[in-house]
């Protein structure tokens, strides 16, 4: 019997393709892949009624530790597997793929929209992207730095960088985690102001310039979405900007081309003492005259 | 009959230069607290009369009945020597605090907390037994300290009433006990220290006995003699000890022993100090009393009416008491030979503070200086009256403490700078401990050991006290013993437990040593140094703590996983998400080095390429190899290593943490039955990491790693090792047939068997599984009649040699066994849990 894994896209319940609609009906099981990503404010309720389907969760434990769970169901039923944005985009769900045919099991991929292509809608071209990166949130004794590297490395090929910020769903503390129990940190999810926070960190000690506050960048959140917005800005006035609710992404923007400087312009956000500092020369100025 | 009242010995308090913070250590049953009740007597605490029989510091009922000493306890006493005796420019009258410590193996930790706190040591040697194991073992702690030592050669008069030795066999038998003691100094040599090995006629040595209430060093004698043969004493003295040999009839000094006509003569020492006191016991043993009367005359000794109606040892001890009064030799020794805390902290800063050395802390203690920073090392916890409170016991090493002050009370993990185990506290109120009473002062200057009130529920078991924002810890104590066995406790009636936790908080609490456990499976558990530590626990437990019934299970001992060769395979395991592999393989480390780790002299804060070179130098490591070691585990300083060998692995630096996390944890928690590891060195040959951090973090190398340990553990041939006691017996040679059957029967291998020199009594050592020496002591008397006496430490960590993995293998058994009564799965988990395919 076959294992469906299915994109179900960026921004809303319906952005789901047709034809992965019609399979997720079908199935006799359905699981929703929780821990990489989530689709903002849409709970369970209103997509088992959305499908007339019964869902399951699968966290991280399920699906890594556990997958045995979701290939034993598979080998007798129909099975799908949810994945928001795109199964083999960002994190890949490639080694469940490659156990399920190993076992023998028909896989049927429905692919859609991923944030790695959705960024296409802040004016930047996707054929200038480089390595993307993600950031995640640090600890008091962990606070790695080789992404910022990789930002460097694409700003010296005057390439863009997508930096994805980190998720936690269901995570357990390093100390429940040392002691084995299954409690479950309350989710988090990094915002873009933390994000800058943590790359000027960095750059305090490794003083490239890619990521100084004047260094320009562009935040997006809930891309897909009705409420999504996109800011163009340098990250000093990024950094008090509230984008509003989870997921958010940041582009630390390399060389533009003129075309993406037009589109960069209507996406730029007006730092408003500037703009009053310009009123009062435009003032000053009309009263010398 | 106090002779001091609180305000003078507060006005001393300020004199640091007279001032003396000594302990008394020693062997067990070597008498102690009997010669510290000859010096209390002299303080005047308790009427001169009772002194050798009260054993004033063994305040607990317990301590009275079995006559060991189990909790140390410090008095103060107040000391004016004579005008003449007193070295130039120093003021008369002397403060000395005093700390009386066990002298059983099991209560050591007790030493070590009273050796913390002061600057001196008595050290008791017993003349019929010599120098012991926990001799040694105190004296160790004591040197590791930077302690100076002074010694008393007690009980001579058994030398003399039950050995009948003559006066040659007794110099010949001293000189032994002292160059036992020496060599013990001279191995553990400290530069900082100097030479501190002990002289006879330098006064470092005294002779005498507690319980008659005498002693004596060369001085008194010299003193003595001086005059008659018309020298100064400080010459006299060099020729009461080793070879030199007074002639009466030429009148003259000689080296060779002999006299013009090749007569031999007797040694300076014999002649003019030790024949004279045994003629002593000899006129009264024999009850000649108008002898006694006539000698005591002539030595200006008054005896009164009753006295002299007295009779054998009663008059002995009157006489002795009178002619040479322990406490004057005792005291006068200490007060001469013993640094004051105004010499000691010069040198013992370096050892104590863990912060800069230039630091205001730093200074201060170096400086002794009571308008310095605050610095207070609280080395135990003492009961109070107050059931459940405890006085914080330890030393001012820098500032004043006082009623009332506002102080930062650091725990042993307080790191400076972070918040953690650390309080910031008022003091109630500062007290002097005496015995069994305490005195409220005011404030304490440096040097100077107190009391406080108020701060117990913030400290665990130790600390350091202080006012200074920058201060560093005090280095925390090192104790000799470890926790090897322990026991399962639990309420008899359910509804008791809260009572339960309490009481076991409270008993961890008031014991520098033990440990309270709560297993996994719930189970309550108590740890100590041996049999009777535990059983002094469990009845503080039950009576003093939580006065609830208890149930205690049988005890048990604490085990190592180790490994036995290298593993057989490259050990793989793959992240949850199967981005990130690790390549490990385990060895054993060598024995030797596993030692010196445990004993602090590799350690992980030493410089990693001296440290590097050392290990190349001593123990064949490759030196690229050594430099490269990640960790010690667990706990950071166990004798588990994590070695790097891996090349060229990019990201490498942001997942060290959680490998060395996941390090921490397999160490403390083995594969086979969640003990300890012991012994074993993880060497990460390979890595392969996701390009993206977030795939790496701890939530997936930490598990991972430690799967890869534990596969490489198991491939290893992992086994455990299992404590083993020195055990050393003393009896009379009819005991040695029983004392042989008793050790076979419980796995005991004898390495030594000797006469002691002089005595008829034997000497058997040997070693015993600690396993095995449950209810040893009882089984040894019943087998030689009550007349062997054993004395256990833990002494090494034995390799069982069998396989766990075979039917029915000792081994196995004790694995299955722990994990049963831990509360794990029956058996030991497969390697396929651990370890992944390619």
């Amino acid at each position: 019997m076959p294992l469906y894994l299915i994109g179900l896209g960026l921004g809303d319940l319906k952005d789901i393709t047709v034809r992965g609609f019609e399979l997720v009906r079908e199935s006799d099981f359905v699981f929703l892949e929780i821990y990489t990503s989530l689709l903002s404010s849409v709970t369970r309720e209103e997509m088992e009624k959305f499908f007339q389907n019964k869902i399951i969760e699968a966290d991280r434990d399920l699906v890594e530790s556990n997958s045995d769970e979701i290939l034993e169901k598979a080998k007798n039923h129909k099975v799908s597997f949810l994945v928001v944005g795109d199964p083999f985009s960002a994190t890949t769900h490639m080694d469940l793929y490659l156990r399920a045919k190993k076992e023998g099991i028909e896989v049927t991929v429905v692919h859609n929209s991923s944030i790695l292509t959705a960024v296409g809608s802040c004016g930047l071209q996707l054929y200038n992207f480089g390595q993307t990166v993600s950031i995640p949130f640090f600890t008091p004794t962990w606070r790695p730095d080789s992404f910022y590297d990789k930002i460097v490395a694409n700003s010296n090929l005057g390439f863009h960088t997508l930096c994805l910020l980190d998720i936690k769903v269901r995570e357990q503390s390093v100390e429940n985690l040392l002691k084995g129990n299954k409690i479950y940190e309350p989710p988090r999810f990094m915002s873009i102001n933390q994000a800058i926070e943590q790359l000027l960190e960095i750059e305090e000690y490794k003083k490239t310039g890619v990521c100084s506050p004047d260094s320009f960048a562009v935040g997006l959140a809930r891309v897909g979405s009705n409420s999504q917005i996109i800011k163009f800005a340098k990250l000093s006035l990024l950094k008090s900007f509230d984008f509003g609710k989870e997921l958010h992404s940041l582009i630390i923007v390399g060389k533009t081309h003129p075309v993406e400087d037009e589109a960069l312009e209507f996406f730029k956000l007006v730092d408003l003492d500037e703009k009053l500092d310009e009123k009062l020369d435009e003032k000053s100025n009309e009263n010398q005259n | 009959m106090v002779k001091f009242t609180i305000e003078q010995i507060r006005a001393m308090m300020d004199k640091k230069k007279n001032i003396r913070n000594m302990s008394v250590i020693a062997h067990v049953d070597h008498g102690k607290s009997t010669l510290t009740d000859s010096l209390i007597s002299k303080a005047g605490i308790i009427a001169g009369e009772k002194a050798g029989t009260t054993r004033y510091t063994d305040t607990r009922q317990d301590e009275q009945d079995r006559c060991i000493t189990i909790k140390s306890t410090a008095v103060s006493l107040y000391y004016e020597m004579d005008k003449a005796d007193i070295p130039e420019g120093t003021e008369p009258g002397h403060l000395i605090n005093l700390i009386d410590s066990p002298g059983h193996v099991d209560f050591s930790s007790e030493v070590t907390a009273a050796l913390r706190v002061t600057d001196g040591a008595l050290v008791v040697v017993d003349n019929v037994e010599g120098v012991c194991v926990q001799t040694e073992t105190v004296l160790r702690q004591a040197l590791t300290e930077r302690i100076k030592p002074v010694v008393i050669v007690n009980k001579v008069d058994r030398a003399i009433l039950e050995l009948q030795l003559d006066s040659e066999e007794m110099y010949q038998n001293f000189v032994r006990i002292i160059e036992s003691v020496n060599v013990i100094i001279a191995t553990y040599h400290d530069d900082l220290l100097g030479d501190v090995q002990v002289y006879p006629e330098k006064g470092t040595v005294a002779f005498g006995s507690g319980l008659h209430g005498w002693a004596f060093t060369l001085n008194k004698f010299a003193k003595m003699y001086a005059s008659k043969f018309g020298v100064q004493p400080e010459k006299f003295i060099k020729r009461l000890w080793g070879d030199n040999f007074y002639d009466p009839q030429s009148k003259k000094w000689n080296h060779t022993g002999l006299t013009a006509n090749k007569k031999p003569l007797k040694r300076a020492f014999c002649q003019f100090i030790i024949e004279p006191i045994q003629q002593i016991f000899q006129a009264v043993m024999n009850n000649q009393i108008d002898k006694v009367v006539q000698m005591c005359t002539k030595l200006g000794i008054h005896l009164k009416q009753e006295e002299k109606e007295l009779v054998q040892k009663d008059l002995l001890k009157t006489v002795m008491k009178k002619f040479l009064p322990a406490a004057d030799a005792l005291l006068e020794m200490i007060v001469l030979h013993l640094p004051s805390p105004v010499v000691a902290q010069k040198y013992r800063v370096n050892n104590l503070y863990t912060g800069p050395m230039d630091d205001e802390c730093a200074n201060g203690i170096r400086e002794c200086n009571p308008e310095g920073a605050l610095i207070m090392y609280i080395s135990k916890m003492v009961p109070t009256t107050d059931k459940g409170r405890f006085y914080a016991f330890g030393r001012v090493f820098s500032g004043t403490i006082k009623s009332g002050q506002k102080v930062r009370i650091m725990g042993p993990n307080y790191e400076p700078g972070k918040k953690e185990d650390l309080f910031v506290k008022n003091i109630q109120r500062v007290v002097l401990m005496m015995g069994r009473y305490v005195e409220t002062l005011s404030d304490c200057p440096c040097g100077n050991i107190a009391g406080l009130v108020g701060i117990d529920q913030y400290l665990l078991k130790s600390g350091t006290i202080s006012d200074s924002e920058t201060a560093h810890n005090l280095r925390v104590m090192k104790f000799s013993v470890s926790p090897v066995v322990r026991v399962a406790v639990e309420a008899k009636h359910p509804a008791d437990l809260p009572k339960l936790v309490e009481g076991l908080r409270r008993l961890s609490k008031s014991d520098p040593c033990v440990q309270c456990i709560i297993e996994e499976s719930g189970e309550h558990i108590i740890a100590g140094a041996g049999e009777l530590h535990l059983e002094i626990c469990l009845k503080d437990l039950q009576e003093e703590y939580c006065s609830i019934p208890i149930i205690t299970s049988n005890p048990v001992v604490s085990f190592r996983e180790t490994v036995r060769s290298e593993s057989s395979i490259l050990c793989l395991s793959k992240s949850p998400n199967k981005h990130n592999r690790l390549f490990v393989k385990a060895e054993p480390l060598n024995t030797e080095l596993q030692n010196e780790i445990e004993n602090g002299k590799i350690t992980p804060r030493d410089e990693p390429k001296s440290r590097a070179r050392y290990m190349g130098e001593n123990f064949g490591w490759d030196t690229t190899e050594a430099r490269k070691i990640w960790c010690f585990g667990p706990e950071n300083n166990g004798a588990n290593l994590l070695v790097d060998l891996s090349k060229g692995v990019q990201y490498l630096n942001e997942i060290k943490d959680s490998v060395i996390s996941a390090f921490q944890w397999a160490t403390k928690e083995g594969v086979l039955c969640e003990e300890n590891m012991r012994g074993i060195r993880f060497n990460i040959h390979d890595v392969t990491l996701h390009p993206d951090s977030i795939h790496r973090g701890g939530g997936q190398i930490i598990p991972t790693a430690r799967r890869v340990f534990y596969a490489s553990q198991l491939t290893a041939e992992p086994t455990l090792m299992e404590p083993i006691y020195l055990v050393e017996i003393q009896g009379p040679e009819t005991c040695i047939g029983g004392m042989y059957t008793v050790l076979t029967r419980r796995r005991g291998t004898v390495i030594s068997e000797e006469q002691k020199h002089g005595t008829p009594i034997f000497l058997v050592k040997a070693y015993l599984p600690v396993m095995e020496s449950f209810g040893f002591t009882a089984d040894l008397r019943s087998h030689t009649s009550g007349q062997a006496f054993p004395q256990s430490v833990f002494d090494h960590w034995n390799v069982m040699t069998d396989s766990p993995f075979s039917e029915n293998s000792k081994v196995r058994n004790i694995v299955l066994e722990t994990r049963k009564r831990k509360g794990l799965t029956p058996e030991i988990p497969p390697l396929d849990r651990f370890f992944d395919k390619l």
